[in-house]
């Protein structure tokens, strides 16, 4: 195996269409600005990428059958080199960078390209526009009427019962990712919002508000990513990959995701979040306490509060507590989500999984700015996606 | 439309081959001889990765259960979503049922009534109406 490093990194600003950020620019536009800028923050030019990996685009772009690699290559000139596009839904970035790692680490490749992007179409995520009674999510869809955010907020209710967590501590979540966001020149939403603005916003899904949830929008990241060998060659201080782990859902589950399961003997939601953090945790030797910050998926505050505590960064129940002690912002003993995360990016689905790494990377070199973690050694990133798909890479400096 | 969904004739399933009311609110699924899995809906062979032999045999799923907790959709969701027009904001339960289910579905009663713990009932009752008919779907009741 060899050791596998980021060199660099870039990102274009998220946004949604037609405003004053990405306008009517296309998911291949939005790319090549994120991958011009990783290669420059890299030192490295187009003709020294040995391959790319990209998340395959679902929703646009391509050719119109998910494709995305293909078109990045074409745009920066062909070079004959491989293309790699992964599909996994939300998780489809953090597999672009696990095969990228994968490559370069199997020593298959030296140098190569990890890129996502996507320009989403507008309001609720669709999970299936097929009409077949196979596909179970055609049939929850028809025959229950539940869109995807009734299942965080399914979640977030049973957490409410379990733990006494009130509305007020959910919102606070917000508040504390949009305070994040203000120093991000990345994020879609740069102004912070106070309690009472997050109070009032209508509920999505209740018991979830509209500004708990992330909204969709267009925005790509990318990395570029070699041999720690090769590295020496360009940069002194390489921000070095622990590890790069994906799984997929446990058959114990407790979360229905279609229509029914067995009713499970404890609770044990997203099994594959859960799965990839701790086979992340198991071969980097990098347990939970070791953890200077995470990003992690938060297409609900409600992720925010229950993540930490099923990977043991700190005890159940104890998450609301310490994000009102301010343990969870950037200064406290558990930074969760500097970036500001999805709550203040909305996501672009498949530049997630890279836009991690990117903020990972940032945040290890010292590079954050105001929401910077202080003395950043080792940092956690996580994503989870449709069909039970989930990734996760521990990074450190 | 009440008129509509009380007459038997004009009740239509929203997907046929799932469910039937005729004798009690029953979930065509299946459960499998060997692990005792419940399925809904039925699985050609077992998916439990710990069964020794998969043995899958046809079984329906009705009666009382938990409610395990539950969610509103307070906005109109996308296609392939239907829903009558104006759009009422319902309730969405997860039910833990004693045959040993957890299962999805709309609640009958109003977001409001809902607690966690509560006892519910599967009934079959009109999702959406259309040309003239109700389309049905399995929701839960509170007991």
């Amino acid at each position: 195996m060899q050791e596998v490093v980021v060199l660099g990194v870039g990102m274009h600003r998220f946004g949604k269409t037609g405003d004053a950020i990405v306008g009517e620019k296309s998911v291949t536009e939005l790319c090549r600005h994120a991958v011009d800028m990783a290669m420059k923050d890299a030192g490295v030019s187009w003709k020294q990428v040995q391959a790319v990996s990209a998340a395959s685009s679902r929703f646009s772009g391509g050719k119109g059958w998910g494709l995305n690699g293909n078109d990045i290559v074409e745009d920066f000139g062909c070079t004959g080199i491989p293309v790699y596009n992964l599909s996994a839904g939300c998780a489809a970035g953090g597999n672009a960078f696990n095969i990228g790692y994968s490559l370069v680490a199997g020593g298959i490749h030296d140098l190569v390209l990890v890129v996502g992007g996507e320009v989403m179409p507008k309001g609720m995520i669709q999970t299936s526009g097929v009409e077949d009674a196979n596909d179970p999510e055609y049939l929850r869809q028809r025959c229950v009427g539940m869109p995807g955010p009734a299942f965080w907020a399914t979640l977030a209710r049973r957490r409410i019962f379990d733990y006494g967590t009130t509305e007020e501590q959910m919102a606070k979540v917000t508040v504390k990712a949009r305070k994040c966001s203000e120093s991000n020149p990345f994020a879609r939403f740069q102004k912070a919002v106070s309690l009472d603005e997050v109070l009032a916003s209508p509920y999505v899904s209740n018991p979830l508000r509209l500004f708990e949830i992330c909204p969709v929008s267009n925005g790509a990241a990318a990395a570029v990513i070699c041999s720690k060998e090769m590295a020496r060659r360009f940069t002194s201080k390489p921000i070095t990959v622990a590890t790069s782990a994906v799984a997929t859902i446990g058959f114990d589950d407790a979360l229905p995701r279609s229509l029914a399961g067995p009713v499970p003997s404890g609770p044990s939601f997203h099994t594959e979040a859960k799965s990839a953090v701790m086979k992340a945790f198991e071969r980097s030797g990098i347990g939970p306490r070791d953890i200077s910050f995470t990003e992690l998926q938060d297409n609900t505050c409600y992720y925010e509060l229950a993540f930490p505590e099923e990977w043991g960064l700190c005890e159940p129940g104890e998450a609301e507590r310490l994000l009102e002690a301010g343990e969870t912002a950037p200064t406290g003993r558990m930074p969760i989500n500097p970036s500001g995360g999805f709550v203040s990016f909305g996501e672009a689905t498949t530049a997630m999984g890279v836009f991690q790494i990117a903020e990972l990377t940032w945040q290890l070199r010292g590079q954050a700015g105001g929401r910077q973690v202080p003395d950043a050694k080792v940092g956690l990133a996580q994503t989870n996606g449709l069909g039970g798909n989930a990734t996760a890479a521990i990074l450190k400096r | 439309m009440n008129e509509i969904a009380n007459t038997a004739a004009l009740r239509e399933p929203c997907v046929p081959g799932l469910f039937s009311e005729e004798e009690g609110a029953r979930l065509h699924g299946a459960r499998c001889n060997c692990c005792n899995t419940p399925y809904f809906p039925r699985v050609a062979t077992c998916r439990n990765p710990s069964c020794d032999e998969s043995r899958i045999v046809p079984c329906t799923f009705g009666g009382e259960g938990n409610l395990w907790s539950y969610s509103v959709a307070d906005f109109p969701p996308p296609p392939p979503h239907r829903y009558d027009q104006p759009f009422v904001p319902y309730a969405i339960g997860v039910v833990d049922l004693d045959s040993g289910l957890r299962v999805v579905g709309q609640m009958v009663d109003p977001a409001e009534a809902m607690q966690v713990g509560a006892r519910v009932r599967l009934v079959i009752e009109p999702i959406h109406h259309g040309d003239g008919k109700a389309f049905t779907s399995w929701k839960f009741k509170l007991l």
